[in-house]
């Protein structure tokens, strides 16, 4: 299905796309800021000057190391995060406008988030404390959950446009979302998002109760670049599933890039939300519901729509 | 005001402070979380994340050697404050603001403190003496690498000696597990209490409301490591209004919606059920409170249950068996990780006042 | 050669250098193995940090490891064999392309490789995948019996630490 989709240039526009990132970065944390500050019984918006606040703190507060710390693997893992962020939105399209036109986007969107495993487990090692440790090994057991579920659930989409170019999905869209009559895949690709940021239910790597488990012994830029590489993954993800599941730019009235960018300030909206609603899903309860429900939920998914597909060709 | 003092400004606005509680002293605890919340400061995660300490109490000899040691691993700009009464928690906040604000300060300060960390010599080892063995010289760093052992698999892996310390995000004040870990599996544990230099003065608020609070804060701190964050908050907000003399009718109410919330929710049982489970022989054998019978999800129900029951006026007549819980920790979360040692740890919620040395093993 | 001082840094080392070669392959335009390679090669590293260093342990490699045994000679055979390889490979001249590669090069290649014998390799691998898991699920010392006594009836099962479905 061919499909008109302008590469531009690279090196301006990669810059305005890391800002855009950084932009929702903000956002997102931003409104996690003033839901807490709500449900702690503050004002919202006190809570919503969170960022600034928080920056300013780190940016102000030293650096420090431990004995005997990985000191390269260590700092891979705490600026991975970021960059990992800013590669995985290199092939989102805004419009008609995308920065890398890929032939398999969908598989490079996937290798960025396998990626993730090795930049929060490095982050974990390279602190040489236990409690680190354990964060990153907690983080190895919930991937292994959710990684099988996610790939297939960004098959499904490929299958039903017969392409992994983006661009393509987005064009086979023009009926119906995909996020309409593939709701199974859409439910465990948003699920696999905010796993892979260690966010909300999915955090235990980062939990309060191994003193913040592979954030517990970085202090200053490290911990800030942590912290926003959580949250640009989130608007990563976010921004990813709007070609994928949620028809690209189409939408009346606004032009395509508006559109995506609404929807993807909508869906992460909905993740930062998630994590007022859910405890902490810890890995070893969720390994087994990874593998036993949502692994053949996600193959029936598939199977259903490759039937689809075939019947309707 | 130039760009660094706004940025001072700024970030001071949004401070993280290291709570760390003496037995005896919950309510000034409660207190200082109460101002932070007001100011739009934070509880700190970790010594790293902090930027203040707040110590709550009078600490006895070993407990203020932690408390040194944990102001050691710091970061600057750093604070320093202690709070005997509820009433001194604003003023000592007020002013570890001020001296988080002193540039001159804690310019000095950062300046006197060491740049490279301290070798394994706080590790608690005797083995820092004899590291000229010319053959076995794995120790990188000072640090004598693990040994191993036989884990529940039977595989072999290392040992890790960790105590989960006094102090640690919602942990029970002054109490140490000290634990041997393979992986994050807890394969022994030894049970110690740090007291204070002195006893705590009585308290003054009605008994029924401040046992119903505290019952709140053990229920907000099981549910903060559970992580649900928003019910955790929302058993301090109610915690907070019994501590402040506020409207009972309302406490209770909040009490009945928490209540409720936490047993609709299917994932926080799915979590929660199975782990520690305690069953009416064990509970007479070792001496327990009817109460901690069941897993650790009904530990949480029956929390916010013998709250609301207080706040009605039905008594439970419960003795104190804080000793006879904590003696029963370590076989409790023995061959568990350390999440789930966590959470049996906080459903049970000893207490630990009027302890002077005790030090249970498994 | 590469001299590291931990497993960690030998396992992410590695990573590196599959890495590499998956950016060979995207230069020669075999973007969907290049990228599959990248995706797979991290995971398994991964993977190999969990078994490697967390079960594994093997304190001598959680030291400076130094696994050269004539330092001086090693190194000058290192040099030599880059310059040799990386002079080859900017040097010698090429011959100049003839024809031009097809328009789906993945599937050129797997025609290729796997020709006629494309369904045998499809079944292959799920024949492979059950083969691994039967081989723990033998290799496991605890068996059924253990976990659900001897008339398979306990429910729940008697687990160390309980899963999430709770079978």
């Amino acid at each position: 299905m061919p499909d008109v989709a302008v590469t531009t240039v690279s090196g301006a526009w990669a810059l305005v796309a890391a800002l855009l990132v950084g932009v929702f970065a903000v956002a997102a944390a931003s409104f996690d800021g003033a839901l807490a500050a709500r449900s702690a019984g503050g004002g919202a918006r006190a809570g919503a000057r969170m960022p600034l606040a928080e920056t300013a703190r780190l940016m102000r507060q030293r650096r420090r190391t431990t004995v005997a710390a990985d000191g390269p693997l260590w700092r891979t893992g705490g600026g991975g995060l970021l960059v990992v962020a800013l590669l995985m939105v290199v092939v989102v399209p805004l419009g008609s406008w995308t920065l890398a036109d890929l032939a398999v986007g969908i598989v490079w969107f996937n290798a960025m988030d396998v990626v993730v495993w090795a930049v929060v487990w490095l982050a974990g090692w390279g602190a040489n404390s236990a409690y680190s440790l354990v964060g990153g090994y907690r983080f190895l057991a919930q991937a292994l959950a959710y990684e099988l579920p996610l790939m297939f659930a960004l098959t499904a989409p490929a299958v039903a446009a017969r392409s992994l170019r983006v661009a393509d999905v987005v064009a086979a869209q023009h009926g119906l979302w995909f996020a309409v009559w593939m709701p199974v895949a859409f439910a465990v690709y948003c699920l696999s998002v905010v796993a892979f940021s260690v966010w909300g239910p999915f955090a235990p790597a980062a939990g309060s109760d191994i003193g913040g488990g592979v954030l517990a012994e970085t202090s200053g830029v490290d911990r800030l670049l942590l912290l926003a590489g959580r949250y640009a993954l989130l608007a990563a993800g976010a921004a990813f599933a709007v070609p994928l599941f949620l028809g690209g730019g189409a939408g009346p009235l606004l032009p395509a890039p508006v559109w995506v960018l609404v929807k993807t300030l909508l869906l992460l909206a909905a993740f930062v939300a998630l994590r007022r609603r859910l405890p902490a899903l810890r890995p070893d309860r969720f390994v087994e519901a990874g593998w036993l429900v949502l692994l053949p939920a996600v193959l029936l998914q598939v199977l259903v729509v490759s039937v689809i597909v075939v019947a309707r060709s | 005001m130039g760009l660094s003092g706004r940025l001072a400004a700024y970030a001071v606005s949004g401070a993280h402070v290291l709570v760390v509680e003496v037995p005896g002293w919950w309510e000034t605890r409660a207190a200082v979380e109460r101002a932070l919340t007001a100011r739009g400061w934070r509880t700190a995660l970790s010594p790293a994340d902090a930027d203040v300490i707040v110590v709550c109490g009078d600490p006895g000899e070993q407990l203020s050697a932690v408390v040194d040691r944990v102001w050691e691993q710091l970061p600057g700009p750093r604070a320093r404050a202690t709070a005997l009464h509820t009433d001194e928690v604003g003023a000592a906040l007020d002013e570890t603001a001020l001296a988080l604000r002193d540039d001159q300060h804690q310019r000095r300060d950062a300046g006197d403190r060491a740049r490279e960390p301290a070798g394994g010599a706080d590790r608690g080892d005797m083995d820092h003496g004899d590291m000229d063995h010319g053959d076995m010289e794995m120790a990188p760093g000072g640090i004598p690498l693990a040994s191993g052992g036989e884990d529940r698999d039977g595989l072999e892996m290392d040992v890790l000696h960790v105590p989960l310390g006094p102090v640690l995000p919602h942990w029970p004040a002054g109490l140490v597990l000290r634990c041997s870990l393979q992986g994050d599996v807890v394969t022994e544990a030894q049970v110690e209490v740090l007291g204070p230099a002195a006893p705590s003065p009585a308290l003054s608020a009605p008994a029924d409301e401040r046992r119903a609070a505290r019952r709140c804060d053990g229920a907000a701190r099981l549910l903060a490591i559970a992580g649900w964050d928003d019910a955790a908050a929302a058993a301090r907000r109610t915690r907070d209004v019994l501590l402040d003399g506020g409207d009972r009718d309302d406490a209770a109410r909040q009490l009945d919606r928490l209540a409720s919330r936490v047993t609709r929710s299917l994932t926080l049982r799915w979590m929660l059920r199975g782990l520690g489970c305690v069953d009416g022989a064990a509970v007479a054998a070792r001496g327990l409170p009817e109460s901690a019978r069941g897993d650790v999800h009904d530990r949480l129900v029956a929390m916010l249950r013998q709250s609301r029951a207080d706040l009605r006026g039905e008594a439970t007549a419960d003795e104190d068996r804080a000793a006879a819980t904590r003696a029963a920790l370590p076989t409790l979360v023995r061959g568990l990780d350390v999440a789930a040692a966590r959470l049996i740890v906080a459903s049970f919620d000893p207490d630990t006042v009027g302890v002077r040395r005790e030090a249970v093993r498994a | 050669m590469f001299r590291v001082d931990s497993m960690a840094r030998a396992t992410y080392a590695l990573a590196v250098s599959f890495v590499a070669v998956g950016a060979a392959l995207l230069i020669v335009d075999l973007h969907y193995v290049g990228i599959i390679t990248v995706l797979m090669m991290v995971m398994e590293m991964a993977i190999m940090a969990v078994y490697m260093i967390m079960f594994m342990g093997m304190n001598p490699a959680l030291m400076p490891m130094d696994m050269v045994h004539d330092k001086r000679r090693a190194i000058g055979a290192a040099v030599v064999a880059f310059v040799v390889l990386a002079g080859g490979a900017l040097l010698v001249p090429w011959p100049s392309r003839r024809g031009a590669p097809s328009g789906d090069t993945t599937a050129a290649l797997g025609e290729a490789i796997m020709g006629s014998k494309m369904l045998v390799m499809m079944t292959i691998s799920p024949v492979m995948v059950a083969t691994i898991i039967a081989g723990i699920v033998l290799a496991a010392p605890r068996g059924r019996y253990d976990r659900l006594g001897d008339d398979l009836g306990r429910r729940p099962a008697d687990d160390p630490q309980p899963g999430g479905v709770g079978r």
